[in-house]
C-alpha cells in the first residue's frame, strides 16, 4: 500500500495550547513538532489511513446495567452516541479456560475471541493486529510506532489481564507503556546517538553501520533466511523497529529549540513495586484520573500527529483491585463518594473495588458499581472525545475514521456461571470511515467471535479469527 | 486466584506431532520395519507400469523421478529392469538431500540390486547425484565386479576421487544389498549384504557440495555412463546408518514394505484421546480423589474400573460405560459437557482398542498447547547473556551502560529466557546501537584486528579477509557472502571519506554487534521437517550458552572448528572444562534467580504495623544467602540437586541471622565463606552449619522462598509453589464464586485451622487437599521467614503434615518440617521436576509431553552419574535436545499474514 498521511495540519499553537488539556496547567513536550507536521501536512491527501486501536476498561459492566442504554452507566458516552455503535449481547463463553475465571480468560478473549495460550500469550491476534499486517503487509511507513500498547493498571500477575494488542501468533505486539513518560518517549523521544560528531561524514558513516546492519535483518527475515517463519516474523518486528530508529536518528535531527519539556513523572507506582502481592491499592481519585488524562493526552495526541495508527489503551486491569477514594462529580452534580474501604468495611483485597463487582445483584441498586463503572465511561468518553475533536481531510473526525473497539473482561462479575460471566460482554466500536454503523444501541446477540470477524471484513481483511474451520457468521447489522 | 494450569490442550496438533514429530524415539523402527530416521529419498520401485517412480520416503518435498526411455526399462512386480541405455532423473534438482547431508556431514546410500552384467565399468552408474561425468556431489557404481563410490569432500576432487571401493567380487547377477555410509568424522564404509567389506577415511567438510545437481539412476546425466540391472530400492539417509541399523535394513529384505509407517492408529487415538481425558475427567477420578471408584489417570485401574464396574471395554464404546456417560452429558458433573468433536474421539480410541502410550496419565505432560515443532522462536540474548557475548567477542564489559539502557527481560512460563517472550522494542535497538559504539570506544581496535588479519590495508581481498575472520568470531560461525560485502560497504565508505583503518574496522565491529547473528542464537530451522543434527558451530554454542549463558571461547570454538563436538570424547572433554569456570557457576546462578524468582525480593514491602523491625535490606540478603547455599550445595560440593531441600548449611549475614533468629556470627570487614564466587554475593554473608538445628535447612526454609506466601504466610501459595515447582502437579483455579479473600488468624484460630476448613469443605478440599498439606511443615515460618512455635496471637504451631505426591493414591506422612525436606528430596517425582526445571532453562522454552521421552532418559542418566546439577546439563547437551534441531518444510515466506480483499 502506497502510503498517504493525512492529517490536516493542525497549527502548533493550537497542538501546543490544546493538545494535553487533560493535564491542566502541565505542560508536555514535543520536541519533534516540527519536522512530523511538516512531513504530515506535505503528504496531506483526500484519504485517511487505516486505523485500529482496542480500549479495555476492567471489570467491565454487567449486561442488565447494558440495558438502561446512556441513561444509565453509558451516560458519559452520550455526547458521542452518534459515533458510536453499542452492541449487547456480545458472547464469549468460546474463551471460557475450564476452571479459571474471566478475569483472565475473559480480558485474553477481549480483542481475540481466544482463550489465553499460557501465562504471556493470548489464544491469537487481536482484532488490530490483524488489520495492521493486512493493510500495511510491509510495515508502517518509516519513523511510525509500529503498535503502541499503554495503558494505566497496577495489578499485573497474568500478562493479557492488561495488554490487548497481541501479534498474529498470540505473543504480545508491543512492550506495554504504563507510565506517561514512557508513552511519550516512545513516541515522540528521538534516540540518543551521544559521542559522534556532528559533521556530515560522521553521518554518513554511521549512516553505512546502520545500512549494514537493515541488511542483515532483511536477510534474516527474508525468504533465503536459514530461519522458520516464526523466527522470521520475529526477526521482521526487529527490523521494524530498527526502520524505526533509522527515521528518528538521520530523519528527525532538528529540534525545535523552544521544545517544551517532558510530561511530569507519575505520582503512582509502577512495574513490580506497584501492587506486589496482588492485594490492591489505595488510591485517590485525582491521583487515577490525572494519571488516565495524561496517558490518554499522550496517546491521542500520538494519533492525531499520525504517529501511530494501532494499539490498545487500558483502563485498568482486568480484575484490577484499587481502594478508591474521592468525591466523583460529572455533569457539576455529585455522583458519588468514592470509599471502598469504608464502604465494604473492609482491608485489604477486600476492601477492593472489585468486590462490587462479584457482589452485583441486578434486583438491587448496585450504587457503588454504578459509580466506578460510570467513572470509567467517562475516562473513556475523555480520551474518544479527544480523537472527535480532529478533523481530517475527509471531513470526518479521527473517531469516526478509525475503527476503535471497546470491551472488557466480562458481562457479569459473578464468578459461579462462566455462562453468564462470559455472555453480554460489553462491546462498542466507532464507525471506521464509513464502513460500520454508528448511532445506535444493537442487541447483536452472537458471538464476539462473529463480531470481531464482521469488523475484519468491514475492514476488507481476508483473514478471519478463531477455529479455520468454524463457519462465520456475519453481523450484517454491523456493515453499512 | 489460588491456581493456574493451561489445560487446554489442541489434540490435533498431537496428531501431527506423533506423525512428523522428528525428536520421537523413531530412529530404532519397530522390529520388522526399516529405519526411517535421517531418510530423505526412498524408491522401492512397485509402480509397476509407468514413466515416474515416486519417492515414497514421505519426506517433503517428494523428489519423484522419470524414465527417460521407457522402452529400455521393464517393470516387475517389485523391481525395475533397465536393460538398455537410459536416463533416469529427478524432476527437480536434489536440494533436500544435499541441504540436509550438507549439514549432517554424513550420508548412507542404500540399494537392493541385481547386475545384469558383470563386466560393466566406468564406473556403470547405479546411483549418482552429479551434474556431469567429472562433477559429483556422490556416486555409487559397478565397475566390473567391484562397487566403487565417489564422494566429493573437501579433501577430494570435484570428481569424488579417490574413491572407496570393495574388492573383487562383490558385484553379482543375484540380488546383492550394497550400502555406503560415510559419518562426519570422515570415514566410508560400504557393507555388502550387511557385512562391512571396506572402511576408508574421506575427511573435510561438504560446503562444497553443488545444489543443483540432480538424482540419477543407471546413467551420468550426461549419458555414457549407463548401467543394466535390476533395481529393488534405492534409500537415502542424510546420516550414516550403525552397524546394527544396516544389519536390520538387510535382514528386513528387499520385499518389506520399505514406506515409512505412521505411527499407529492405536497411539494416534491416545494422543488425542488423553488430553480429552486430561482436561475433563482426572479432576474426580484421579488416584486420590478416585469418585465413584474410577481412577482415569492410570492405565491399570482405568480399565479395571470403578464403583459401577468396568467404565471401558476396549473395542466397543458401545458397551463402555465411560461413553455412556459422556454421551449423556452425565459427566462431567457439574461442568460443561464434552463437545461432539471430543465425544467422538473418546469413542474412536475406544474402539481401536482404548489404547493407553503411559501408565500415568501425567495432567503436566499436557498443559501447554503448542508443539515445539510448530512454533520455533529464534533465541534472542538475553540482557545477561549480552553483556557476556560482548564481553567475550571483544573484551569490553558493557554491563554498567547496559544496566541502564538495556530492557530488562520479562518472564513467561517461570523463566526470563523464555524465547517466545523475548521480543524486541524501540529502546532494544537503541540500546544495541549505543552500546555497539561504546564496546568499541573501550576496545583497542588495532589490536583486536591483528588477531584476525595483519596487513592493515583497505584493499578489498585484504578487507574481505579481515571480515570473514572476524566476523567468524564475532558471530560465532562462519558468515557468507553476502555478509562480507555488507560489512565491505563499511569500509569502502570509511576509505571515500578519508578514513582510516581503525576507524573503518571500528565500524564494522559496530555493525556486527548489532547484526542479527550476534543479538540472537540464529540456527538453521528450514529442512525437510524432520530433525537435523545441529552444525558444529551451532552445537558450540548451544554448549556454552547451556553452560556458561555466553558465547563459545575459542577453545571451544576451534572445537567445532575440528569437529570434535561430534565425537562422544571431543564433547565430554569440552564440557568438563566448561563445567569448572567461573562462568558456569555464574550461569548456575542466573537459573536459581530466574527459577525461584529472586528479583522479587526487590518488591518486598511487608506491612510495617506488623513487620515494624523489618530492614528492607534483608530481603536483598535473603536473594545473596539463596545464591550462596545454591552454589555451595550444587556446585562448589557437587551434590545432588536434590540436596537443595535437605543441605544443612545456610549463608546469613548478621542481620539476616537474627532475624531467622540464628545466633548470629559477627562479620569481619573481609568475611568471607568458604565459597568462592563474587564479593559482592557473599560480602558479610557468613556459613552457619544447621546441622544441630532440626527447625531449618535447604531452600523451602529461606525468606527467599517463605516470603512468597506474603505477610499471612498464605498456606496456599507456599503449597502451590511446592506443588508446582517441585512436585509438577496441577489444580484449577479456585470454582466459581469462592471467596478467595486470606481468612486471618485469631486466638483458637491458625492458619492450619483455616486450611483444614477449606481441605474439608466439598467444592475447595478436592484440590486443596494437594497443595495445603504441603505447606503445613512451614507453618512456623512467619510470612518473613523468622522461626516461631507461636503465632501472634499465641496459638501453638506446628510443623506436621502430609504429601500426596502427584500420580499416588495415598498421601505420606511427616512429622516435622525436616521430615518433609527428607521425603521430598528422595522423592523421585521431585528430583525429576528438578529435572525438567533445568532443562527448561537450559532450552529457553517450556517443557512439552513431546519432550517427555527424552527427559526421561535425561534424568535417569543424570541420576546414574550421581544427578548434580552439572551431571544433568551434561545429559542435557548430549540429549537430542541440544543434539537435534526440528527443521519445518521450506514454504512460501510471510505465510500467516492475512491478506486484504482489496
Amino acid at each position: 500500500m502506497t502510503e498517504k498521511r493525512s492529517l490536516t495540519r493542525m497549527s502548533r499553537r493550537r497542538l501546543l495550547g490544546n493538545g494535553l488539556r487533560g493535564v491542566g496547567a502541565v505542560a508536555i513536550g514535543l520536541p519533534l513538532l516540527e519536522e512530523m507536521m511538516l512531513s504530515s501536512a506535505a503528504a496531506a491527501t483526500a484519504d485517511v489511513p487505516v486505523r485500529a486501536f482496542n480500549i479495555f476498561f476492567g471489570l467491565g459492566i454487567p449486561a442488565p446495567l447494558q440495558n438502561e442504554g446512556y441513561e444509565g452507566v453509558l451516560e458519559p458516552l452520550k455526547p458521542l452516541a452518534d459515533k458510536l455503535q453499542i452492541l449487547r449481547g456480545v458472547d464469549q463463553v468460546r474463551c471460557d479456560e475450564s476452571g479459571i475465571n474471566a478475569h483472565f480468560d475473559g480480558a485474553s478473549g477481549a480483542f481475540t475471541a481466544e482463550p489465553p495460550d499460557g501465562e504471556a500469550r493470548a489464544g491469537g491476534p487481536s482484532i488490530d493486529q490483524v488489520i495492521r499486517r493486512a493493510h500495511y503487509p510491509q510495515g508502517l511507513p518509516a519513523g511510525m510506532v509500529p503498535t503502541l500498547v499503554g495503558g494505566t493498571f497496577f495489578r499485573r500477575s497474568r500478562v493479557s489481564r492488561y495488554v490487548h494488542s497481541y501479534n498474529m501468533d498470540g505473543t504480545v505486539a508491543a512492550t506495554m507503556q504504563e507510565k506517561p513518560r514512557d508513552v511519550f518517549e516512545r513516541v515522540f523521544g528521538t534516540v540518543s546517538r551521544s559521542g559522534e560528531k556532528k559533521d556530515w561524514i560522521q553521518q554518513r558513516l554511521r549512516r553505512s553501520v546502520l545500512d549494514s546492519v537493515v541488511d542483515q535483518y532483511k536477510h534474516f527475515s527474508g525468504r533465503n533466511s536459514p530461519l522458520g517463519a516464526t523466527s522470521r516474523a520475529r526477526v521482521a518486528d526487529h527490523l521494524e523497529r530498527i526502520r524505526e530508529y533509522e527515521q528518528r536518528a538521520y530523519e528527525m535531527q532538528a529540534r525545535s529549540e523552544d521544545a517544551p519539556p517532558l510530561p511530569p513523572r507519575s505520582k503512582l507506582l509502577h512495574g513490580g513495586v506497584a501492587d506486589p502481592g496482588g492485594e490492591g491499592i489505595d488510591i485517590t481519585l485525582e491521583q487515577l484520573t490525572s494519571e488516565w488524562r495524561l496517558m490518554a493526552d499522550l496517546y491521542a495526541l500520538a494519533i492525531e500527529m499520525d504517529r501511530v495508527r494501532f494499539g490498545s489503551l487500558t483502563f485498568l486491569a482486568a480484575g484490577e483491585r484499587i481502594r478508591l477514594t474521592g468525591d466523583y462529580r460529572y455533569a457539576d452534580r455529585k455522583v458519588f463518594e468514592f470509599d471502598d474501604a469504608r464502604q465494604h468495611n473492609a482491608s485489604g483485597s477486600k476492601g477492593c473495588s472489585h468486590e462490587w463487582w462479584h457482589q452485583f445483584n441486578p434486583k438491587k441498586d448496585n450504587v457503588e458499581l454504578r459509580a466506578h463503572a460510570h467513572l470509567k465511561m467517562r475516562e473513556i468518553g475523555y480520551f474518544l472525545q479527544r480523537l472527535a475533536d480532529t478533523r481530517e481531510s475527509n471531513g470526518r473526525s479521527i473517531l469516526e475514521n478509525s475503527l476503535i473497539t471497546i470491551s472488557t473482561e466480562s458481562g457479569d462479575g459473578r464468578h459461579n456461571d462462566v455462562k453468564r460471566e462470559l455472555s453480554g460482554v460489553f462491546h462498542a466500536i466507532t464507525g471506521a470511515n464509513g464502513r460500520f454503523k454508528t448511532g445506535d444501541i444493537l442487541d447483536v446477540g452472537a458471538e464476539g467471535i462473529d463480531v470481531y470477524n464482521t469488523l475484519l471484513k468491514g475492514m476488507d481483511v481476508d483473514h478471519r479469527l478463531g477455529p479455520q474451520k468454524r463457519s462465520p457468521t456475519t453481523i450484517d447489522q454491523l456493515l453499512v | 486466584m489460588i491456581g493456574y494450569s493451561k489445560m487446554r490442550i489442541r489434540w490435533q496438533y498431537l496428531l501431527v506431532w506423533i506423525c512428523l514429530s522428528p525428536l520421537a524415539p523413531t530412529s530404532g523402527a519397530a522390529d520388522g520395519s526399516r529405519v526411517t530416521q535421517g531418510l530423505s529419498v526412498l524408491y522401492d520401485f512397485r509402480e509397476e507400469s509407468g514413466q515416474v517412480i515416486h519417492d515414497r520416503s514421505g519426506v517433503a518435498p517428494p523428489l519423484n523421478l522419470s524414465i527417460g526411455n521407457p522402452d529400455a526399462v521393464r517393470w516387475e512386480t517389485d523391481g525395475l529392469v533397465i536393460h538398455r541405455q537410459t536416463k533416469i532423473v529427478s524432476q527437480r534438482a536434489a536440494t533436500k538431500i544435499v541441504a540436509a547431508v550438507k549439514r549432517s556431514g554424513e550420508l548412507t546410500v542404500e540399494v537392493w540390486m541385481q547386475s545384469k552384467d558383470l563386466s560393466q565399468s566406468g564406473p556403470a552408474r547405479i546411483v549418482s547425484l552429479s551434474g556431469d561425468a567429472t562433477h559429483r556431489n556422490f556416486t555409487l557404481g559397478q565397475d566390473r565386479r567391484k562397487f566403487d563410490v565417489r564422494f566429493r569432500a573437501a579433501e577430494t576432487s570435484e570428481n569424488g576421487l579417490p574413491s572407496t571401493a570393495t574388492p573383487d567380487n562383490h558385484v553379482r547377477k543375484s540380488l546383492t544389498h550394497v550400502l555406503f555410509t560415510r559419518n562426519r568424522a570422515g570415514e566410508t564404509r560400504i557393507y555388502i549384504d550387511g557385512d562391512q567389506v571396506v572402511r576408508k577415511r574421506n575427511a573435510g567438510s561438504l560446503s562444497n557440495w553443488d545444489a543443483s545437481f540432480p538424482l540419477l539412476l543407471a546413467d551420468e546425466a550426461t549419458g555414457q555412463r549407463s548401467w543394466r540391472g535390476t533395481l529393488r530400492l534405492v534409500a537415502i539417509y542424510h546420516r550414516a546408518l550403525t552397524k546394527a541399523e544396516v544389519q536390520k535394513n538387510f535382514r528386513v529384505g528387499a520385499q518389506a514394505d520399505a514406506a515409512p509407517q505412521q505411527a499407529s492408529t492405536r497411539e494416534n487415538w491416545f494422543a488425542r484421546a488423553a488430553p480429552i481425558l486430561v482436561e475433563h475427567c482426572v479432576e474426580c477420578h484421579d488416584a486420590p480423589t478416585r469418585n465413584g471408584g474410577l481412577d482415569l489417570s492410570h492405565r491399570t485401574s482405568a480399565l479395571a474400573g470403578g464403583d459401577s464396574g468396568p467404565s471401558i471395554q476396549p473395542g466397543d464404546p458401545r458397551d463402555s460405560f465411560l461413553m455412556h456417560t459422556i454421551e449423556s452429558n452425565d459427566m462431567p458433573q457439574n461442568r460443561p459437557p464434552l463437545s461432539a468433536e471430543e465425544k467422538e474421539v473418546l469413542k474412536q480410541w475406544i474402539a481401536n482398542g482404548a489404547h493407553w502410550g503411559r501408565e500415568y496419565l501425567d495432567p503436566v505432560l499436557y498443559s501447554h498447547n503448542a508443539p515445539a515443532h510448530q512454533e520455533r522462536w529464534v533465541q534472542r540474548l538475553t540482557a545477561e547473556e549480552y553483556v557476556a557475548a560482548v564481553q567475550a567477542a571483544v573484551g569490553v564489559d558493557v554491563s554498567d551502560v547496559a544496566g541502564e539502557i538495556l530492557p530488562a527481560d520479562l518472564r513467561a512460563d517461570g523463566f526470563s529466557n523464555t524465547a517466545y517472550n523475548l521480543n524486541v522494542d524501540l529502546k532494544h535497538v537503541e540500546a544495541y546501537a549505543r552500546l555497539a559504539e561504546i564496546a568499541v570506544q573501550r576496545m583497542d581496535v588495532g589490536q583486536f584486528a591483528k588477531r584476525f588479519d595483519k596487513s592493515r590495508k583497505f584493499t578489498d581481498k585484504t578487507m574481505g579477509k579481515l571480515i570473514e575472520n572476524m566476523g567468524r568470531w564475532i558471530l560465532r560461525g562462519p558468515i557468507e557472502a553476502h555478509e562480507v560485502i555488507a560489512y565491505r560497504g563499511i569500509s569502502t565508505t570509511v576509505a571515500s571519506a578519508g578514513g582510516g583503518y581503525e576507524e573503518a574496522v571500528g565500524l564494522i565491529v559496530e555493525a556486527m554487534l548489532q547484526s542479527p547473528k550476534f543479538i540472537y542464537r540464529v540456527e538453521n530451522q528450514r529442512g525437510d521437517g524432520t530433525a537435523w543434527p545441529v552444525s558444529d558451530y551451532e552445537l558450540a554454542s548451544r554448549v556454552s550458552f547451556i553452560v556458561w549463558g555466553s558465547p563459545p571461547d575459542q577453545e571451544l570454538f576451534q572445537a567445532a572448528s575440528d569437529g570434535a563436538l561430534q565425537q562422544t570424547a571431543g564433547l565430554n572433554r569440552q564440557l568438563d572444562r566448561m563445567l569448572t569456570d567461573p562462568r558456569a557457576a555464574e550461569r548456575a546462578r542466573q537459573f536459581v534467580s530466574q527459577w525461584l524468582n529472586l528479583d522479587s525480593l526487590d518488591n518486598l514491602r511487608p506491612n510495617r504495623e506488623r513487620f515494624p523491625n523489618w530492614d528492607p535490606q534483608l530481603a536483598q540478603d535473603m536473594k545473596r544467602e539463596t545464591l550462596a547455599f545454591f552454589e555451595q550445595v550444587a556446585w562448589t560440593e557437587d551434590r545432588p540437586i536434590a540436596d537443595l531441600l535437605v543441605a544443612q548449611v545456610t549463608f546469613a549475614t548478621p542481620e539476616l541471622a537474627k532475624h531467622y533468629r540464628l545466633r548470629a556470627k559477627p562479620a569481619p570487614a573481609d568475611a568471607r565463606p568458604t565459597t568462592t564466587g563474587g564479593a559482592d554475593l557473599h560480602s558479610r554473608l557468613m556459613r552457619y552449619d544447621l546441622q544441630a538445628d532440626p527447625t531449618r535447612g535447604g531452600l523451602l526454609t529461606q525468606g527467599s522462598v517463605l516470603t512468597i506466601g506474603g505477610d499471612n504466610a498464605s498456606m496456599v501459595t507456599r503449597g502451590l509453589f511446592v506443588l508446582h515447582d517441585l512436585l509438577r502437579g496441577v489444580v484449577k483455579d479456585p470454582p466459581p464464586c469462592v471467596d478467595t479473600t486470606p481468612v486471618p488468624t485469631e486466638p483458637g484460630l491458625t492458619q492450619r485451622m483455616i486450611a483444614n476448613a477449606r481441605i474439608k469443605n466439598e467444592a475447595c478440599g478436592g484440590c486443596h487437599a494437594k497443595f495445603e498439606p504441603l505447606a503445613f511443615g512451614l507453618e512456623r515460618f512467619d510470612g518473613l521467614g523468622t522461626y516461631s512455635e507461636q503465632d501472634v496471637h499465641g496459638n501453638r504451631l506446628l510443623d506436621e503434615g502430609r504429601v500426596l505426591f502427584p500420580g499416588e493414591a495415598d498421601s505420606v506422612a511427616y512429622r516435622s518440617s525436616a521430615e518433609l525436606m527428607k521425603l521430598l528430596a528422595e522423592n523421585q517425582r521431585v528430583q525429576e521436576s528438578l529435572t525438567w526445571k533445568v532443562t527448561q532453562f537450559a532450552l529457553g522454552r517450556p517443557l512439552t509431553i513431546e519432550d517427555a521421552t527424552v527427559i526421561e532418559k535425561i534424568h535417569r542418566e543424570a541420576q546414574a552419574n550421581g544427578g548434580s546439577y552439572r551431571s544433568l546439563l551434561k545429559e542435557i547437551i548430549k540429549s537430542d535436545l541440544v543434539q537435534l534441531t526440528a527443521t519445518e518444510i521450506d514454504s512460501a515466506s510471510d505465510a500467516g499474514f492475512p491478506k486484504t480483499t482489496k
